[in-house]
């Protein structure tokens, strides 16, 4: 059997960890009782905070990787990073989000040390033999098992929002990992960086979406839209036909290219449902639709669905929801 | 410059059914080439435009309709990889490619970020690790100037810009350029290029390096939903009512 113990790798972006790298405490949780007590690697710049709530996550201990090469996420770099704390710990799992970084780092690192990397986990079992996962296949309109040998150690991704994050405990000790880059680690090097701009409600955790598609018909509708998601405490999303029609910005895109969402609530406007955008909602609790046809694919996933021109529905919805909003201020 | 592009065949994700009896897809499904994968092919044609040299594509599994559509589209020669197993789960694939891809030696290797059967995305990083080049993945926008690839890509903060040189493992999105049809002429000329196939031996690999690491366990549908509420011909003001008391019944309201 190799190795012992499960290594969480905690992603931070401008110090603060990933909401879906805290969640894989979570998923380590739920086989430690198998696999061993876990170790979590916090990698970035600045990440004070974020190995701190680390340190709370029931983790037995808190490696920090924290230096300015790390500043950026850059995958060969964090795989470094991750391959000095495998040498040390010599886990029996690796666990990483499923994030653009996460699952290159665990495609790099498993390569590396001639394991498997399981893609995208929604849940996550261990036999006495067997690591034995469930994923979605066929851009998520199927689910499969997955099976590999425990006589290696293997590399999961887990799907943000697929286990929730440990209520905050004590605290254990954090000690600090260094970690020597190679020259091939610095072969690609990052120039610049267009931010999404900040003070937003983040997308990605944002409890109610309200997402945009064509059938707003332009620029001007996303105003209003943006309106409602504010009304409703929730962030405002897109389809890839309005980011591509330049209506909205690339990242508020949700989708098999974009951002994946699992709010309370969805609410699609003029959405049509196309499998590559569906894939990327697909966890959300409730789905409300709003469009003309009624044989749009979304509105057979939607719990409450209303056939209508959306100009006919949203600035009602406004005006009713300001006025509820006065009441209660 | 020698630019290899990686291709899957994959079932038309268009024309994809269920079949829960089978518990597999039903039989007969169109294959057709992986989407991502040919929007990695058109860059690789574009960087051809720019720098001259050839542009390869290689399949690891049968995909002799994806390599003649990425011939019919301008790429110079194919290379079908078939033997049994193949390809395999994604370590096998990578393992044959990463054969390959040693005897080729090409500057760029181009392959979709994923595909749209297993869609792990890990056989452009497993081979950019096993050939110990470097990776850029989630790639939307490029330029090659001096030598220097300035890629753009998307990740969840926004767009990062990275430079690296040749040679490289570059991983596409559809946000690239279209993927050009294929013309008339280029389905005539796609007739004339050498396509060479060969088996994992011819590579050097024996069959103990093609065991997978992993097992898949058949398929199944993910636990469908009722269905919802529908208003169709609801006055817009009634409407509005009976979805803000939906939302307020399902706690949505705050
Ligand atoms: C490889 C690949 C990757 C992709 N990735 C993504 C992705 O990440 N995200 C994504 O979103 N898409 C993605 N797409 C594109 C996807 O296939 C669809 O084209 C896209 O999602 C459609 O966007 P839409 O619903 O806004 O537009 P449409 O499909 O044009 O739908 C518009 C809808 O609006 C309705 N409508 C029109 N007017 C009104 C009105 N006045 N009131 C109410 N309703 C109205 C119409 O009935 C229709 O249902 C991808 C495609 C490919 C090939």
């Amino acid at each position: 059997m190799a190795g012992n113990g499960v290594l969480v790798v905690i992603e931070t972006s401008g110090g603060q960890p990933r909401p879906a790298a805290l969640e894989l405490c979570g998923a380590a949780q739920a086989v430690q009782e198998a696999l061993g007590s876990a170790t979590a690697l916090v990698v970035g710049q600045g990440i004070g905070a974020a190995t701190e709530q680390a340190a709370r996550l029931g983790v037995a201990r808190v490696l920090a990787v924290d230096a300015p090469e790390f500043a950026e996420p850059v995958a060969e770099r964090v795989a470094r990073a991750v391959l000095v704390a495998w040498e040390q710990l010599d886990p029996a799992l690796v666990l990483l989000p499923g994030t653009t970084l996460g699952r290159d780092v665990a495609a790099l690192v498993a390569a590396r040390r001639g394991v498997p990397h399981l893609v995208d986990v929604v849940a996550l079992g261990v036999t006495a033999d067997e690591l034995m996962v469930t994923r979605p296949v066929y851009q998520s309109k199927l689910l499969t098992t997955v099976r590999a040998s425990r006589t290696r150690a293997a590399v999961v991704t887990v799907r943000a929002g697929s286990f929730r994050p440990p209520e905050p405990g004590e605290p254990v000790p954090i000690e600090r990992l260094p970690v020597e880059l190679q020259e091939p680690d610095r072969r690609v090097r990052v120039t610049r960086m267009v931010d999404k701009p900040r003070g937003q409600v983040d997308l990605e955790s944002a409890p109610v979406v309200v997402v945009g598609g064509r059938g707003v018909g332009g620029p001007e509708g996303f105003e209003q839209l943006a309106e409602l998601a504010e009304l409703l405490g929730g962030a405002l999303g897109c389809t890839r036909a309005v980011s591509d029609l330049g209506w909205r910005p690339h990242y508020e895109q949700i989708g098999q290219t974009g951002k994946q969402v699992r709010p309370k609530l969805y609410l699609g406007v003029g959405v049509s449902g196309a499998v590559q955008h569906t894939v990327g909602m697909q966890g959300s609790e409730t789905v409300v639709v709003i469009n003309r046809d009624s044989n749009a694919p979304l509105v057979k996933q939607a719990d409450f669905a209303v056939i209508a021109d959306w100009n006919e529905i949203v600035p009602r919805l406004i005006a009713r929801l300001r006025e509820r909003r006065g009441r209660s201020a | 410059m020698k630019i290899a592009v990686l291709i899957k065949q994959v079932p038309d994700p268009n024309a994809l059914r269920f079949d829960p009896r089978l518990g597999d897809l039903v039989p007969g499904i169109q294959p057709v080439a992986n989407e991502y994968d040919l929007y990695a092919l058109e860059a690789a044609l574009r960087l051809r435009e720019q720098t001259g040299g050839e542009v390869v594509v290689a399949s690891a599994g049968p995909a002799r309709d994806a390599l003649n559509r990425g011939l019919a589209m301008g790429a110079d020669r194919a290379v079908a990889i078939e033997g049994e197993g193949l390809p395999g789960d994604s370590w096998v694939t990578a393992t044959v490619l990463t054969a390959w891809l040693r005897r080729e030696q090409p500057d760029v290797i181009w392959c979709g970020q994923e595909t749209s059967d297993s869609g792990t995305g890990n056989v452009g990083p497993t081979v950019a690790a096993r050939l110990d080049i470097p990776l850029v993945s989630n790639v939307v926008g490029w330029e090659f100037r001096d030598g220097v690839f300035e890629i753009e890509r998307e990740i969840e903060d926004g767009h990062q810009f990275q430079e690296v040189a040749p040679p490289v493992v570059l991983c596409a999105l559809s946000a690239l350029p279209q993927p050009r049809l294929p013309t008339l002429r280029g389905i005539m000329d796609a007739r004339k290029k050498p396509v060479e196939r060969l088996a994992p031996a011819d590579l050097g690999l024996d069959p103990g390096s093609l065991t997978p690491l992993v097992r898949w366990e058949g398929l199944r549908q993910p636990a469908a939903k009722s269905a919802g509420i529908v208003l169709q011909d609801v006055p817009p003001d009634e409407a509005v009512e009976q979805l803000l008391a939906f939302l307020e019944a399902c706690g949505l309201l705050g």
